[in-house]
């Protein structure tokens, strides 16, 4: 969400219409423009074995589901108020053996 | 001295006289909620444009001082402005709801119900306290009440038809201003006539929001969206019309919807994802990860989301 300002001054956010005027920070989507996010997923657990960090799998194989919710009130149990617009879902996996 | 004394006699009858023509030129303002609902009275044009009318009726313009069905969010905001807002300003003049005036709603209804212009404070009043026995007690009469004052056809197609009021002129009693010139069938508005801004964002815009609203002693700030349209759409090259995307891409007509509607969703944000697992190696130890890749692409002509 955009973050609006209390009565257009200093660094509290507003939220009633009552007492916006002005943005501390601009969060939302612009026309046309592309918005790039990148997550790094760590995929294992880590032990120590003979003084020696080891990270190992979880699995090697994983369902990746990335959903597209907008959230006007900013809650997702919210039924009137939270709509999943997109959904994408990929099988991965990690290569088993090799070094 | 005697003919003094008649022209003075004169000019006091013609004074009253003149003054009290004076008022008769302006329109009377509305006393009651059920007056100003009269004056914007459009259940005729349900006889003939009935489709129009339904599809009207599912949008958030049908119950615009009292927001989405069952829920009244509007509502439940505009009495929030009231506790936190008003009541708490030192120099508003409102200690108590009862103090609320036309003026102080204003700072809302200027887009939410702009013919509260044209209502004594009275009106304001009727409306305060139908909206505190909605939210305070869930009246259902309350609501119902709320629900008569929106912005509806005779809104639209006349008192906001015309913007540049110097130019073109005041909206006309008994006009529906659309797309052509002619006779009109209804039998209060007669004629109908070429709105030039009918078919343009502008329409939609006086409505939509630049930013602050300056004008008011205390500027509030709700929707934003058309200022966005034109420094972040149409500076970029967008050229649609917000008639374009909302009322006919749609296929939804009068029935103007955004996030929450299927038709308009699907449309607003084009999704690439791509993932992959792989092995790295921090420094030596050989560590499992994933790497999800989420590009994002507005296609609406606005900022996602408004506010
Ligand atoms: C008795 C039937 C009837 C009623 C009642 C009626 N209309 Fe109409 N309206 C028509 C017809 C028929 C036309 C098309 C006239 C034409 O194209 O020559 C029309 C045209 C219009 C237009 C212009 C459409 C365009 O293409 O530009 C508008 C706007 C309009 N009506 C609004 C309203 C509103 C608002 C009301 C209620 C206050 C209303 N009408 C009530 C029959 C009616
Ligand atoms: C510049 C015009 C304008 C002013 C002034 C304004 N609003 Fe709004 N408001 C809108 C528009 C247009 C929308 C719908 C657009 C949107 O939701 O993005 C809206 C949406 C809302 C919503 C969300 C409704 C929903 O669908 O859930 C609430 C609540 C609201 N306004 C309350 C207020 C209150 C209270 C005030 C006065 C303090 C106010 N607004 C002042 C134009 C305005
Ligand atoms: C929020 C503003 C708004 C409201 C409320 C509204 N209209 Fe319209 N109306 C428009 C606009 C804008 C157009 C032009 C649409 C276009 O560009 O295609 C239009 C077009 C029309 C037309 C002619 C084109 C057509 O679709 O047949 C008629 C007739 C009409 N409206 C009647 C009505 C009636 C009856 C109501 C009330 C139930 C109503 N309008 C409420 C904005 C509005
Ligand atoms: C007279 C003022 C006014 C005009 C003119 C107007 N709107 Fe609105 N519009 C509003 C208000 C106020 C709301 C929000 C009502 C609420 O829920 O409180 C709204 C709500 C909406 C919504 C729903 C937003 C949501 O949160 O789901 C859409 C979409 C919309 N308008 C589009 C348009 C389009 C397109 C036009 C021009 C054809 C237009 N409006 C003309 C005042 C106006
Ligand atoms: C290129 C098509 C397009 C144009 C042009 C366009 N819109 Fe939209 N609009 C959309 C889509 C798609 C959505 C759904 C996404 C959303 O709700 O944020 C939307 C959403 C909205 C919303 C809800 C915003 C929110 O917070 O979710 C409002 C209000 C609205 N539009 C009004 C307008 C008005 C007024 C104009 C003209 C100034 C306009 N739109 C121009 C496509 C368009």
């Amino acid at each position: 969400m955009p973050i609006p300002q209390q009565f257009g001054r200093g660094d509290k956010m507003g939220r009633g219409p009552y007492e916006k005027s002005g943005l501390i920070r601009e969060t939302s989507l612009h026309p046309n423009k592309t918005k790039v996010e990148k997550f790094e997923i760590p995929l294992y657990t880590e032990e120590k074995k003979d003084d020696k960090i080891v990270r190992n799998p979880i699995a090697y194989d994983f369902i990746v589901d990335v959903e597209l919710w907008y959230l006007p009130y900013g809650k997702k149990d919210d039924p009137d108020n939270s709509i999943m617009w997109k959904k994408y879902t990929k099988q991965i996996n990690l290569a088993k053996g090799g070094k | 001295m005697k003919f003094f004394k008649i022209l003075l006699i004169m000019l006091f009858i013609v004074l009253p006289l003149t003054l009290f023509a004076k008022s008769q030129d302006k329109p009377k303002k509305a006393k009651t909620i059920a007056e100003l609902v009269k004056m914007y009275d459009s259940s005729s044009c349900k006889d003939c444009h009935s489709d129009i009318y339904e599809e009207w009726k599912k949008s958030l313009h049908a119950r615009s001082i009292f927001g989405p069905e069952h829920v009244g969010r509007t509502a439940a905001t505009f009495k929030t402005t009231i506790e936190l807002g008003l009541k708490d300003w030192q120099a508003s003049g409102v200690k108590k709801p009862e103090d609320v005036r036309v003026k102080h709603l204003m700072i809302c209804t200027k887009c939410h119900l702009p013919q509260l212009e044209e209502a004594e404070d009275s009106v304001a009043q009727e409306i305060v306290k139908h909206i505190y026995k909605f939210v305070d007690e869930g009246d259902e009469n309350s609501a119902a009440i709320l629900q008569q004052l929106n912005i509806n056809c005779v809104v639209c197609h006349n008192r906001n038809a015309i913007i540049h009021k110097w130019t073109e002129g005041y909206p006309q009693k008994g006009v529906v201003y659309g797309t052509k010139d002619g006779d009109h069938p209804d039998s209060t508005y007669k004629k109908m006539k070429k709105s030039s801004v009918m078919k343009e964002s502008i329409l939609c815009g006086q409505c939509h929001g630049l930013g602050p609203n300056f004008e008011f002693d205390n500027p509030s700030q709700c929707a934003t969206l058309y200022g966005s349209y034109l420094w972040s759409y149409v500076s970029e090259g967008g050229t649609k019309t917000c008639q374009q995307c909302h009322i006919q891409e749609s296929k939804l007509g009068h029935n103007m919807q955004s996030y929450r509607s299927k038709e308009l969703y699907e449309k607003a944000v084009d999704m690439k994802v791509d993932a992959y697992a792989y092995l790295w190696r921090d420094v030596v130890t050989p560590t499992p990860a994933a790497h999800v890749k989420v590009e994002l692409t507005n296609k609406a002509g606005h900022v996602i989301p408004d506010g």
